[in-house]
């Protein structure tokens, strides 16, 4: 049996649909899907509970409370912004289930910054958001898979990608510690095959690689990890993980004084996350990070005093760090998006608003955005910076170096892009 | 951990209303009535030997519903084999899915009666059944002269019969239910095959799995091979939460376990690489007890739990049908020397990481079930055999009369890839009639939009449905989540289907708009969102 070919069952069911509204006469100016006169519904689903859930869980208050100061400010031509969140809890099967119940159930307009690759690959899979036209905005992981417009055509992605910080992460091997015994700690999934392969393009050589099933970041297994990164005689041990194996592997380095120059990577890497499993903040001394965003404590960019403003009003005693800045930053991207969709945004043209004008979207970071019609890739780049004794992620030498990459085999460069400056007060222009 | 029941297909007797007309002893005879009222009821039997059962209300409009029983294995099954033992063959007549008294109530209701066949032989049975559905259809025709219209529908293999009688007699047929639909029988064997020689690769090589020999020898080793499978079934289910391998396993198996590789991974690569659902009757792959096992258990255990209770139904096919068709097609049809299982499964091994235990132990996996492993025997099929099975009936999914489907979205025997594929290949149908119109209006300058001929209703689980007890064992004696199992549906179900064909036979026209979703709410657990999508089963490849 021949093989379907799916571009010709997308436009088939795209004349489907165009039949369907014609044939039900709908008033010409029908209201999209999760938007009335006076709301716009979007939703996530994101781990609020669960091992995997830390430091992850403050993204949808951090979203929340960007769009609460942006319907304080009028929303978006009058309409607010309501954001529905579902706990996936990290199971991919529940991220579909979830995921149905906000696009059948609460109706939303598009997804926002869904968080992990394999959860994101389910509902791309079972849920299947492109062939209904749903936008995915922003999703919460750096698998470069998900920029494959063929694949993803309604998916968005907005950090950079494992593959990108892999190659940054290379290069700043190959000029630091050359001649270094490397080993990595990684997910033993697409979270880590991205990485790898992006390592691979900078030629990094591992004297030890050390893979951890997705759920496996336990106490116990750190010790084993530590076991055999110490049997490699690794000098530097990168930590290529979610957040809740970085602090099990740091926690237990701690306790087993084991202490090789330590690397760690942009999603597992937020200092206040580490911290507060009991990692000490020494433990972080010196280790090597990697942000696309400002560090959360200069409180001199414009973009983080916003925006912990905003956040330490919302969320009063909450740690403002880097999935807050983050989560923020991906609402606000949303908000731009929203707005640059037209007085009636559509779920088309919010893509098609992206699509045009993505790339020139106001947000912190420090690197630049490569949307475009033929695009959907988000961030491209990272600065590399060191943990200070009290376990704060800086940039080394006190300014912002800011490189960049693709997700295929081009160079490593440092960026002269300039960011632009905040609209007022923090609101889409 | 709680035993999980292992399952077996839908029991298949005392699924019809109860018929007491004795049968006329000649074939082709003109059927026997008993001339009752309300409800007339006819019995007979057809040229090929099949028996046949018709009932017809006093108020008979000329519409009769044809319907079409599922697969009932070809030989008797002895008792204390898990699943099928204790099962008789019979050709008992079905005019309505499992006798159900609602359905045939309404159409009663209706003034449309009710008729089925039994068939003249069990097992795969497709390209007899068409016939015999034909005779039957002139035989009504013959004692009821106000025939007019003729609805033809089915459970599984019956469903297939179904379409397939649209698209051999469509000028016989008015509309079409298409329920738990089984696809074409090459994929249809594929996935069980695919489930059973993983097995026996991995954990019991002794499991025959097909090729079985003539005659009694044959039939026998069909049976040792249902005992086996159930049995390593068992066994695994003893050790999934540990991930020991069955004392059975084989050299590749035991290197596995010696790697440090869970037999729970094992089972759920061999599930995924078939096509097998990852949630069952009991298992959603989402719920964990209350502990430490909240999120363990559906990450890493429920979802190789849901292939073992869906795998037992579909293993039972594997050697029931496949010892079916071989004696059919002449040898062995199950050949999977050129099956690449690396790429079967890419599409689930990112979503079912952790339950694989990683891209280290699937790539180990992977590379134990190659064809360059030689612990791991492929099946070679016997070329003439395989060219006679894929010349019984096959269903290209052409649709020329209002269709409609009904299916489990987790049905394990009939997955909801087999309706996909029918709902694709129409949307290809309608876009081709579309630009048909659209190059006929050039001409004529008249557009008439083509009519849409498909509904298909999505039978939905629960968001969420595992059940733990106190000590957050998982409860397995709870009845199977709706849109689980095999043909798993509701009286209301049935009647919404029954009452869409009605409709569509008096007007030609499916239902739709807001009467179409208030009727299918109160149906309970269906959804017909056109964006819910399942890959077609695994031997057509990437869908």
């Amino acid at each position: 049996m021949k093989a379907m070919n799916r571009s010709k069952l997308i436009t088939a069911s795209a004349v489907l649909a165009v039949v369907g509204l014609a044939a039900t006469a709908l008033p010409a100016q029908a209201a999209e899907v999760g938007v009335t006169s006076t709301q716009i519904k979007l939703g996530m689903t994101v781990p609020m509970t669960g091992t995997a859930s830390l430091g992850y869980n403050k993204i949808p208050g951090a979203a929340k409370a960007y769009f609460d100061y942006l319907n304080d400010n009028g929303g978006i031509n009058g309409r607010k912004i309501t954001l529905v969140v579902k706990d996936d809890r990290y199971v991919p099967t529940e991220a579909v289930s979830k995921t149905n119940e906000l696009i059948l159930k609460d109706k939303v307009m598009a997804l926002l910054s869904p968080l992990g690759t394999a959860n994101v690959k389910a509902v791309a899979t079972s849920v299947n958001p492109a062939r209904r036209g749903i936008p995915v905005l922003f999703v919460n992981t750096g698998f470069s898979g998900f920029a494959d417009t063929k694949k993803y055509p309604t998916t968005y992605t907005v950090l950079p990608s494992y593959i990108m910080e892999a190659k940054i992460m290379g290069e700043y091997i190959k000029e630091n510690f050359a001649g270094k015994k490397i080993g990595i700690l990684y997910q033993d999934d697409d979270f880590g095959t991205d990485a790898l392969a992006g390592f691979k393009t900078a030629g990094v050589n591992f004297a030890v690689k050390v893979p951890y099933p997705a759920g496996g970041q336990t106490a116990a297994a750190a010790a084993g990890w530590i076991t055999k990164f110490k049997a490699a005689e690794a000098d530097v041990v990168i930590l290529f993980d979610v957040s809740s194996a970085t602090s099990a592997m740091l926690g237990v380095a701690a306790q087993l004084k084991y202490a090789p120059q330590w690397m760690l990577g942009s999603v597992g890497g937020d200092a206040t996350t580490i911290k507060l499993t009991g990692v000490p903040a020494g433990v972080l001394y010196n280790a090597i990070g990697f942000s696309p965003v400002p560090a959360t404590t200069d409180m001199k960019d414009e973009y983080v005093k916003l925006f912990s403003d905003i956040y330490a009003k919302a969320v009063p005693g909450s740690a403002f760090d880097l999935n807050v800045l983050l989560g923020m930053n991906s609402a606000f991207m949303a908000a731009q998006a929203l707005k640059a969709a037209g007085k009636n945004p559509t779920r088309k043209s919010l893509m098609a608003a992206i699509d045009s004008q993505g790339a020139t979207f106001a947000n912190a970071a420090l690197v630049p955005l490569g949307y475009s019609k033929t695009s959907h890739v988000g961030l491209t780049g990272y600065w590399v910076g060191k943990y200070s004794p009290t376990g704060d992620l800086a940039p080394i030498g006190g300014s912002y170096v800011v490189y960049t990459t693709d997700s295929g085999s081009g160079p490593v460069v440092k960026s002269t892009y300039k960011r632009p400056a905040m609209p007022a007060k923090g609101l889409p222009n | 951990m709680k035993k999980v029941r292992l399952l077996s297909l839908l029991s298949v007797t005392a699924l019809v209303t109860t018929v007491l007309v004795t049968a006329p002893t000649v074939a082709n005879a003109a059927p026997a009535c008993d001339g009752k009222s309300p409800i007339q009821s006819c019995v007979g039997v057809t040229s090929d030997g099949a028996p046949y059962a018709m009932q017809i209300p006093a108020n008979f409009n000329g519409t009769v519903a044809l319907f079409s029983h599922g697969y009932r294995p070809n030989v008797d099954v002895p008792v204390g084999i898990p699943g099928y033992g204790g099962y008789k063959i019979t050709n008992t007549p079905e005019p309505v899915p499992n006798g159900d008294a609602a359905v045939a109530k309404y159409f009663f209701s209706q003034g449309v009666a009710i008729m089925g066949s039994g068939f003249a032989r069990q097992g795969w049975n497709a390209d007899s059944a068409i016939k015999t559905n034909s005779e039957l259809i002139s035989v009504f025709k013959k004692q009821f002269p106000k025939t007019t219209k003729v609805i033809a529908w089915g459970n599984s293999l019956g469903g297939f019969i179904s379409q397939a009688m649209d698209e051999v007699y469509p000028e016989l047929i008015s509309a079409v239910g298409d329920m738990c639909m089984a696809d074409n029988l090459e994929p249809e064997l594929t996935m069980a095959g695919d489930f059973l020689w993983g097995l026996k690769v991995l954990f019991d090589p002794t499991i025959k799995g097909g090729n079985y020999s003539a005659g009694t020898a044959g039939l026998l080793e069909s049976y040792a091979d249902l005992g086996k499978v159930f049995t390593v079934l068992g066994k695994l289910q003893a050790t999934m939460a540990t991930g020991a391998w069955p004392d059975t396993s084989s050299a590749t198996g035991k290197a596995l376990q010696a790697a440090g590789v869970p037999s729970r991974s094992a089972l759920l690569l061999v599930g995924l690489m078939a096509g097998v659902p990852t949630q069952s009757a009991h298992f959603d792959s989402i719920s964990g007890p209350e502990g430490a096992l909240k999120l363990t258990f559906p990450l890493a255990i429920s979802p190789a739990l849901a292939v073992l209770e869906n795998g037992a139904s579909a293993a039972s096919l594997a050697v029931l049908a496949t010892h079916d068709v071989e004696l059919q097609a002449g040898g062995a049809i199950f050949d999977n020397t050129k099956t690449d299982y690396a790429a079967r499964i890419e599409g689930e091994r990112v979503i079912y990481n952790a339950a694989l235990s990683g891209n280290t132990v699937i790539d180990a996996l992977l590379g134990a079930l190659s064809a360059a492993n030689p612990g791991a025997p492929r099946a070679v099929g016997n070329p003439a055999a395989v060219s006679k099975m894929r010349a019984l009936q096959l269903n290209t999914g052409k649709i020329n009369v209002p269709t409609v489907l009904m299916t489990g979205v987790a049905d394990p025997i009939t997955p909801a890839g087999a309706s996909q594929r029918l709902v694709d290949v129409y949307a290809e149908q309608y876009a081709a009639e579309k630009a048909a119109a659209i190059k006929a209006y050039q001409t004529t300058r008249t557009f008439k939009t083509p009519q849409n001929n498909l509904l298909m209703l999505w039978n939905t689980t629960p968001a969420s449905y595992t059940k733990f007890d106190a000590a957050g064992s998982p409860i397995t004696s709870t009845p199977a989540a709706q849109g689980t199992n095999h043909c798993n549906f509701t009286s209301a179900q049935y009647v919404l289907v029954a009452k869409s064909l009605v409709q569509a036979s008096n007007t030609g026209k499916l239902p739709s708009g807001g009467a179409l979703y208030t009727a299918v709410r109160k149906a309970g657990n269906l959804s017909v969102d056109k964006g819910i999508r399942f890959p077609w089963l695994k031997s057509y490849g990437n869908n």
